[in-house]
């Protein structure tokens, strides 16, 4: 198959740099874990409570909880985002579905005949046999 | 041969590639057996109940922290990362590859663009490194990831939100822009296992992510033998590819539609509609859907792994072939999309 000869001369990412980065990653996530963690303990049931507003009982604060109506707008808006961008992510699929059928369309079929398909379009044998990529 | 086999990607991203489609499957996993519970109940359990779930969310999460600033500060300090900026920009080509795409559908158009080719096409240096999607991908999955990641913390440490935004109803705002954030990204990457799973020359899964660019040939041996083309009419159909690929684009479509559906309803936003906490509509059709969505993304992770295998078995490949060291260029191995002689020993 290939001879490593013909393999390219790749200038990735330095040890180096690979290594401060696994660092930094590590030390930022063992700090969030810190921050997280710090805050929470005790408090973990707090919202678990399911709310029942009538007769105000648990749960009413529920309903005039959130007096900020920013929080209310970035709802709506994300709501509107999934939406939309759920709605491209439909058309860019089904672009793709249809361009694979194309590009199906123009590969050979399972089981046909490759010399005669080269020869079918003018192509020359050797140029087929050439596809086998290994059979030199 | 043809020209669609040329790699991209250092070995160090494709490394990442796998640890981060690995971390983020798991948080999607989780997080809607937490958010959709009503339809993925039997997921719920079997990850261990409602304090399994969110523990493995919680180290995944911890993780996705650390891979994305990883990430970040490679990208940063390293002059390949810093190379790379003008690469990921979007340009005018982008534009032209979207619509090339869409007239190529309707068959005004023989080739889709170079810019729209996931695994190349034409030679290797004249290929971005990036298609459009691909920059797409880079550009919504890293906001998205940052602000998940953040939110997430944030929901995390409760007490945190509740200093910041004084109320309980407020803070559950944060639970619900995280779930919601997710669902953008969940259906995204459901297209991208897609797009990179069943393309009919690469089919079941593009190596492009997982072999290394520096164990991948970019010529292959006598440069006036290179298709001007991609050379795709050289390959054969894998026998397989349109039951698989029909199926596997349905569900696809099945299991977008089902969580956009499902995230309209079971927004967890108690605040002050209807108070029903995680009550959605009860409905089998979305049950269905939501689970195939999630079978989409087990075929994703499934995918992963095997595009690993691939690598494992062309690294050996490679060794066993740098002892004799008689052949020509030949084609790695891409399933699917190989020359006859080859197809029946890389189905097994």
């Amino acid at each position: 198959m290939t001879n490593t000869e013909d393999l390219p001369e790749v200038s990735g990412y330095s040890r180096v740099s690979v290594l401060i980065s696994a660092v930094v990653g590590l030390a930022v996530a063992a700090l969030a874990l810190f921050w997280a963690q710090g805050f929470r303990i005790g408090y973990e049931s707090l919202y678990r409570v399911n709310p029942s507003v009538e007769g105000g009982g648990i749960g009413s604060d529920w309903v005039f909880g959130n007096t900020i109506p920013a929080l209310d707008f970035l709802i709506a808006l994300i709501h509107a985002a999934d939406v939309i961008l759920g709605a491209f992510i439909l058309v860019m699929v089904f672009i793709h579905w249809a361009a694979f059928q194309r590009l199906a369309d123009q590969m050979r079929e399972p089981g046909e005949d490759v010399n005669e398909a080269v020869a079918a379009d003018g192509g020359s044998p050797a140029r087929g046999d050439e596809q086998g990529g290994d059979s030199a | 041969m043809s020209n669609l086999d040329h790699g991209k990607f250092t070995r160090v991203t494709t490394l990442f590639h796998s640890l981060l489609g690995l971390d983020v499957f798991l948080l999607f996993f989780t997080g809607y057996a937490i958010m959709f519970n009503d339809e993925l109940w039997w997921m719920l359990t079997l990850m261990g109940g409602a304090s399994g779930v969110t523990a493995i969310h919680r180290i995944t999460g911890i993780g996705l922290v650390a891979l994305v600033i990883f990430w970040i500060t490679l990208q940063v300090i390293s002059s390949t990362g810093r190379s790379n900026f003008s690469k990921v920009l979007p340009a005018k080509d982008d534009v032209d590859a979207f619509i090339q795409d869409i007239q190529f559908v309707l068959g005004r158009a023989d080739e889709r663009h170079p810019s729209a080719r996931q695994f190349g096409g034409y030679k290797a240096d004249e290929v971005p490194l990036l298609s459009y999607i691909g920059k797409g991908v880079v550009f919504i999955f890293s906001i998205e990831l940052t602000l998940l990641a953040i939110s997430g913390l944030l929901i995390w440490s409760k007490t945190g939100l509740a200093a910041m935004f004084q109320t309980k109803a407020a803070a559950m705002a944060f639970v619900t822009f995280h779930g919601l954030l997710g669902v953008i990204m969940l259906m995204g990457v459901m297209f991208h296992i897609f797009e990179h799973g069943m393309h009919p020359a690469f089919y079941p899964v593009e190596t492009k992510a997982f072999i290394p660019r520096s164990m991948v040939p970019e010529h292959h041996g006598d440069d006036d033998e290179e298709p001007d083309t991609t050379g795709i009419e050289r390959l054969s159909l894998s026998p397989s590819w349109r039951t698989v690929s029909t199926i596997f684009g349905a569900m696809t479509v099945i299991g977008i539609v089902s969580v956009l559906i499902g995230s309209i309803f079971d927004e967890g936003y108690p605040v002050p509609r209807e108070l029903a906490i995680g009550g959605g509509p009860a409905s089998i059709l979305l049950t269905i859907g939501i689970n195939l969505g999630m079978v989409v993304l087990g075929v994703g992770l499934v995918l992963s792994m095997y595009g690993n295998v691939l690598r494992i078995r062309w690294e050996q490949q490679l060794e066993r072939d740098e002892r004799p060291a008689a052949a020509d260029g030949g084609e790695p191995q891409t399933d699917g999309g190989q020359p006859e002689a080859d197809d029946a020993e890389s189905e097994h």
